[in-house]
Formats: C-alpha cells, sequence, structure tokens
C-alpha cells in the first residue's frame, strides 16, 4: 500500500462546489471488511494476489462499491487511461497536485484493472463505509484502455485524461478503431462535471472531443528542435485516416507514429489548438527533457528527468490535468520538476556500481520512441543494451510487431548489445536484419542480466528495454540482489 | 556477406515486390516479411524493389515478380474486396496464372479464396482464386490464436495465428501444410493454408518469413526463375542461416514438435 501522505497543508485548490457526500452503506460495510479480510489472509497464506483479491471480493460482494467510495473523495477523481506513458503521466499528476497541497491516492501498486481499482479504493475505507480521512484527498487513477469502458461512469471523474492510442497487443485490446469507439461510447455516459484531458496531436484521442458534454481541455506540442523524425517512412503509424471522414490524412510536422499538427485534407477536420502546450521543446534527451510550457495560466521553462519527446507528453498531460484540477502553474512546475520516474519506466538503479536505466516498451511506437531517445543522444557515446522480449499473456502472445519497430535506428549506436526473455532468438533475429549480432543471446532474465552487468564496467550505464513481464522480472532479480526497493506491481493482469 | 556476384550476362539482378493494399491491410508483423525478402535478396546481390499497390490503382503484372498480401480488419477488407473484384481482379488472376509467386497472409488468404461469411452481416466476395472460403462461427465460438507449427513436405513451418474465421478447402484444393501444433484453417482437418500454382495461402504471421528463410527462399528462387530462367538458381547461394533456425527450433522445441528440416537447408 503506498503511503504518499503529505501533511496537510494548506491546499491551494478548493474543491469543487457539489456536495460528493453519500450515506453510507450496509452492503458497502460489508465488501470492505470481507475485501481486506481476504487480502489479510492471501498475505498471510503467502498466496499473490495482494492488489486483485480484496478488489475482486468486495465487488462481488457490492457491485455499487467503485461508485459509493470514489463518490467520496473531497477533490473527485483523476483517471488516465490510454495505450502509452499511463503510469508515467499519473504519477505526474499525482506530484502536480501534491505540490498544490493534495493528498494523494494512487493505484501505484500497478493493477489498473477493475479489481485493482476496487482494491486501491477500499484500502482506503473504513469499515463503515467512509473514505477515511478525506478532507484534501483526490484519487489519481491509472486504468487500463480496455477495463475504462467499464469503470469510467462508475468512477464519475472529475477529470478524465487520455494520453494517446497506439496498437497494442492486438490480440487482447483489437484494432485502435475498436478502442476509439469504446472510449467514445463510455465518454457519452460521463456527466458534464468530467473535464476532458486530451492530446491534441494523436487524431483519435483529439477527436474524442467531438461532441463530448462536458468542457474540453486539449494539450500538444508546438515546435521541437529539428524533429525530422518524420522523414522515417517506416514508422509505424498507427491511425492514418480522419477519424471524421476516413481520408487520409495530412501532418506537417509529424513528430512520431501518428503525432503531429493533422489536418483532413477531405473535410476540413485538424488538429485543435491546445490550451496547454510546449510552445518549444528545448530538449529532449536521454536523462531529461526541457521544454517551455504554456498554460492559460502563465508561461514557464521545465525540466524533467524523463527521456524523449513522447516523455515531454506525458508531462504535458500532466499539467493539463493540473490546469483542469485549477492548480497554480508553479505548483504544476513543481509537481512536474520533482518527479522521479515509476518503476521501470526510465527508472535508474544502481547495481555494484553500475547504472541499470529501464525503460520498458511494450508495442512497436512505444518501442520506436526509447530507441530513438537512445540512440539520438550522442552526448553519452554508444550505449550498452541488453533487450528483453517476453511473450506472455501481459505482454502478448504475438511477437510479430518486433518487425514493426524501427531497430534500424540502433544500428551502430551500441557497444554491447544483448538478448533476453521466452524469446531471445526472435530478437536476436530481428537485431540480425538490422546488421547487428548481439554479443550474448540468453533466455534466462537472471543470467543474462548477471552478464550484461559484468560486461559494463563500474560508472557506466547498462541500458534495459523490456516487455512488460520482462521488466517485472527483472526488477525483480535487482530487488533480489538488493540493488532495488521492493514493490507490488503486475499482479493483475 | 556481401561478397560481390557474377550476374547473368552482366544484368544486375532484381526483384520487384508489390505490395497490395499495404495501408488497408498491415497487420503485426506484415512488415517483417518484406524486410526479410530484401534482405535475403540483398545478401545474394539481388536488389528488391518494393511498390505499394494502393485501393484504385491498376495492377499491372508486367511491372512485378512478386506479390505480397497482407492482413486486416473487417471493416478494411470490405473496401479490399471491392477493389480486388472491380480494379485488380483480372490482372491478378493473370499473374497468378502466369505463375507468379504470390503471398497471402490472413485477411490477404482470405480475400484469395471465394468469399468470407461474416458472423452478422452480408457475405464478402473473393476474387476465388483459391478453391477455398471461410465462415466466421459467431462470437461464441473462440478465435484461432496462438503458435502454430506445420509439416511442409519433408521440412516444418513456425508462426502466430490469429483469426475468428474459420478456412475450409475444395476437394481438389492443396493444403499448405499439415498442423502439428495450433489449430491452422478450421481446428478441424488439421490442413492450414492452401497453394495453388505459386500462390500461397496462410495463416502463419509471426512474422511467417524470417523465422522460415527456406519459405522465403523457395519464393525468391520462384520469382528469380519465372524471371531471369533456370541459370537464376546461382543466385541463390545458401546463407548462414543459424540464427533463424535457432528461433524456428526455439519455436518448436516449446511446442512439443520435433525439427525436421537438415542443419544446412540452402
Amino acid at each position: 500500500m503506498s503511503s504518499e501522505h503529505t501533511p496537510p497543508s494548506s491546499s491551494a485548490i478548493s474543491a469543487p462546489s457539489s456536495s460528493r457526500k453519500t450515506r453510507p452503506h450496509a452492503r458497502t460495510s460489508l465488501a470492505i471488511v470481507l475485501g481486506r479480510a481476504s487480502g489479510g489472509l492471501a498475505r498471510r497464506l503467502g498466496i499473490s494476489g495482494g492488489t486483485s483479491l480484496p478488489g475482486l471480493v468486495a465487488q462481488y460482494t457490492d457491485p455499487q462499491l467503485i461508485r459509493r467510495l470514489a463518490a467520496q473523495a473531497q477533490h473527485g477523481c483523476v483517471v488516465v487511461t490510454g495505450t502509452n506513458g499511463k503510469t508515467t503521466t499519473s504519477g505526474l499528476v499525482a506530484y502536480t497536485l501534491r505540490a498544490a497541497g493534495l493528498r494523494i491516492w494512487r493505484n501505484r501498486e500497478g493493477s489498473n484493472l477493475a479489481r485493482g481499482i476496487a482494491t486501491t479504493l477500499l484500502r482506503r475505507a473504513g469499515p463503515t463505509g467512509r473514505l477515511e480521512d478525506n478532507g484534501d484527498g483526490a484519487f489519481v487513477l491509472e486504468v487500463d484502455e480496455a477495463a475504462f469502458a467499464r469503470i469510467a461512469t462508475d468512477l464519475r471523474p472529475r477529470v478524465t485524461l487520455v494520453t494517446n492510442l497506439f496498437r497494442d497487443q492486438l490480440d487482447r485490446y483489437g484494432e485502435v478503431d475498436t478502442v476509439a469507439e469504446r472510449w467514445r461510447e463510455s465518454l457519452r455516459h460521463l456527466p458534464a462535471t468530467t473535464t476532458l484531458a486530451l492530446n491534441a496531436d494523436d487524431p483519435a484521442v483529439a477527436a474524442l472531443g467531438d461532441g463530448f458534454a462536458g468542457p474540453v481541455l486539449y494539450y500538444g506540442v508546438e515546435q521541437t528542435p529539428t524533429h525530422a523524425d518524420s522523414d522515417s517512412v517506416a514508422q509505424v503509424v498507427d491511425t492514418r485516416t480522419c477519424p471524421r471522414c476516413r481520408t487520409p490524412l495530412d501532418f506537417a510536422p509529424r513528430f512520431y507514429s501518428h503525432i503531429g499538427h493533422w489536418s483532413c485534407p477531405g473535410c476540413g477536420y485538424h488538429r485543435p489548438t491546445p490550451q496547454v502546450r510546449a510552445a518549444q521543446v528545448l530538449s529532449a534527451g536521454i536523462t531529461n527533457s526541457r521544454f517551455l510550457l504554456e498554460t492559460p495560466s502563465g508561461s514557464a521553462e521545465v525540466t524533467v528527468g524523463l527521456p524523449g519527446l513522447y516523455n515531454v507528453y506525458n508531462a504535458l498531460a500532466a499539467a493539463a490535468a493540473g490546469v483542469a484540477m485549477s492548480a497554480p502553474l508553479d505548483a504544476i512546475v513543481a509537481g512536474l520538476t520533482r518527479f522521479t520516474p515509476a518503476f521501470g519506466r526510465a527508472e535508474e538503479i544502481v547495481a555494484d556500481g553500475r547504472k541499470v536505466r529501464i525503460m520498458l516498451a511494450k508495442n512497436p511506437t512505444g518501442l520506436n520512441e526509447v530507441l530513438r531517445a537512445l540512440a539520438s543522444d550522442r552526448a553519452t557515446g554508444k550505449k550498452r543494451l541488453l533487450m528483453l522480449l517476453n511473450d506472455r499473456a501481459a505482454d502478448g502472445e504475438d511477437v510479430s510487431w518486433i518487425w514493426d519497430a524501427d531497430f534500424e535506428q540502433l544500428a551502430g549506436a551500441t557497444s554491447y548489445l544483448a538478448a533476453s526473455g521466452t524469446r531471445a532468438y526472435d530478437l536476436a533475429l530481428r537485431l540480425k536484419y538490422i546488421g547487428d549480432e548481439p554479443a550474448m543471446v540468453e533466455p534466462e532474465i537472471g543470467a543474462a542480466l548477471s552478464k550484461a552487468l559484468e560486461q559494463t564496467p563500474v560508472g557506466e550505464t547498462l541500458y534495459i528495454i523490456p516487455t512488460y513481464t520482462a521488466m517485472l522480472a527483472v526488477r525483480n532479480e535487482l530487488e533480489r540482489r538488493g540493488y532495488a526497493p521492493r514493490y507490488w506491481e503486475g499482479e493483475d493482469v | 556477406m556481401s561478397e560481390s556476384l557474377e550476374s547473368i550476362e552482366g544484368e544486375t539482378p532484381e526483384l520487384r515486390v508489390g505490395h497490395l493494399y499495404p495501408d488497408q491491410l498491415n497487420m503485426y508483423g506484415d512488415r517483417g516479411n518484406i524486410i526479410t525478402l530484401r534482405q535475403r535478396c540483398a545478401w545474394r546481390g539481388v536488389t528488391l524493389r518494393h511498390t505499394a499497390i494502393d485501393l484504385g490503382e491498376p495492377l499491372r503484372p508486367e511491372d512485378f515478380d512478386l506479390l505480397f498480401i497482407g492482413g486486416g480488419q473487417d471493416k478494411e477488407q470490405d473496401e479490399v474486396a471491392r477493389d480486388l473484384r472491380t480494379v485488380k481482379g483480372a490482372a491478378l488472376r493473370e499473374a497468378v496464372e502466369s505463375d507468379m509467386p504470390v503471398l497471402g497472409v490472413c485477411g490477404g488468404y482470405q480475400l484469395l479464396a471465394k468469399f468470407y461469411r461474416p458472423a452478422e452481416g452480408p457475405e464478402l466476395e473473393g476474387i476465388g482464386i483459391l478453391d477455398a472460403w471461410t465462415i466466421h462461427k459467431g462470437k461464441a465460438v473462440a478465435r484461432c490464436i496462438g503458435n502454430l507449427a506445420l509439416q511442409w513436405g519433408e521440412q516444418t513451418l513456425v508462426g502466430f495465428e490469429n483469426h475468428g474465421g474459420r478456412t475450409y478447402l475444395g476437394t481438389g484444393a492443396q493444403p499448405l501444410g499439415r498442423v502439428l501444433y495450433g489449430h491452422g484453417n478450421n481446428s478441424e482437418d488439421h490442413q492450414e493454408g492452401c497453394v495453388y500454382r505459386n500462390t500461397y495461402g496462410t495463416y502463419m504471421h509471426g512474422s511467417l518469413l524470417p523465422k522460415n528463410p527456406h519459405l522465403a527462399d523457395h519464393l525468391i528462387s520462384l520469382a528469380l526463375r519465372r524471371r531471369y530462367g533456370p541459370a537464376a538458381d546461382a543466385w541463390m547461394r545458401p546463407l548462414d542461416d543459424a540464427r533463424e533456425w535457432q528461433a524456428h527450433d526455439a519455436m518448436l522445441r516449446r511446442l512439443g514438435v520435433a525439427p525436421r528440416h537438415a542443419a544446412a537447408v540452402g
């Protein structure tokens, strides 16, 4: 359970005027008691499931549980969904709102399906069915893009933030159009008191603002330094056609995949002007990114300790959520600046004098952007890189997507390249086709980590790019060896 | 890898690959098939020219040596099926009948066959080059998803399948291979894919060609011979495929299927 308690301070944010109190309910009380007991029992018996079992039990007892508990947070719920950047963005939102004086509750144990959300909520509630100590409270909840449709209406979010929409695990989520249609349908059921914060530069996400009942706040990037990458014709583009009329879109410029300044030559639909924006991205390196943030309440230069342009988007998303929650600009800037990366998302761990930087990549676009951040950073020379490809259920059992990712940009950028994971040999083969033979191919992640660390001189950095379950496995190895603090994540997937 | 190669009568060999509907049919991994064809040609001194043939554009068989059609979603397949029937059908049939190698994967395979009957809505008429048809039996019937291994002649093929429809072959039609692991065409008759002349339809992606270098080379060889005659075999120098077979065999072992290829398959 996270202990993210800031001492109650004078909150800079005033609570929404509508009363969020509800009457306690006997069934909710029972659900909380049973849910908590099941979690305790599971822990005592040493069975995993600590982040999902209580929620499952409690939801079974009271199907209204999420609705009843979420409604009580004084400052409401911020819900973060989308394909990439959910965990990082909700972390950034939490830092921002905490800097504005709120007490933030998150589902940062990583369980972003309905039962995990239920667990998060009931852990903050007493046996009476009331949230404990909800004076300055707000929830910041990361929600799986497929689960969003089912629980968005129960959460009645004050802010719903959508990061982006890319192809991810076609066997699980289906095509991007299907996901967008499901989102659109569930947004129809949200109250007009919800503010939608949307990525203006992703056409499929921006179009969700079309006809939405409540206020819509767009965020986007105006200019980047030489963002050059529109030239990479090989890039995966997951949304090619106009969300309104299906004419192929024009991009000028296109920053990556289908993210950029888009317009439709058919019906004239175009990227909405963002109210929260990076007027200029000053740098987007491997260790941090700097940009000029403009909001309706003023401008500031911001440095976030995260690599790549894709993380500038995550920071802008968080700034938009802050604006939607009426957080002052200085709190937004302070929150973004103070942020430290989440579990496995550009997180840095020191192992035996070596730095280990883990950068999760779980779909072609995510991987392209991580590879770009790595390959375009010439300042620190060639990189030592261990790539981990697993094909478990939470990774997607179909690894075809590695052939869509632009590994070609990696050619010549590494001084040490190794492949591991359940599909290490597929990865090695992909690397062969860019003309880079890996120095080591070792399916077992623990053994691969040991060998890769041996190949990394003290003081140098080993970069690790894992898929989701490989990230859990490598982090577990680092924990076991005493290099990283312990966390619960991923039991729900 | 890149020793210079003698070319027939001073000609620089090339293969022209026509990629049908890459914007509409671009399932995970289709790009892997093209990358593999290109590299395996390049390693042999053969230049591969890759051309997209989009909706509405005519297909000129004389401009190509090999055709590829990938997989897609139902929405896209509607448009593509119409375009195949009305714009490119006759030319595609001409290419197939003149023994041009054609590879259709997943949705591309279904479109090369006679029809696709969805769970609801109207039947989608295919181009009927392959004597096969596909029936979607509704959402209650599980999709065929997972790893797939085939017996292909004396050898094996490995891939990944993800399809809702079940495909059945006509009595005279030739399957690509026999299912050793997975579902294949319909999960009933142990058949997978369909072959007619040099046209190959299959549900295998994963991607298909990288881990099946013998199939990639078979297609390249067919295309080179068709264009340059039997002397083109001289270009089909064996490559070092240790990595390819390592990945291929690792999947076979995982699926409990014994490897059946000779160590150095040319």
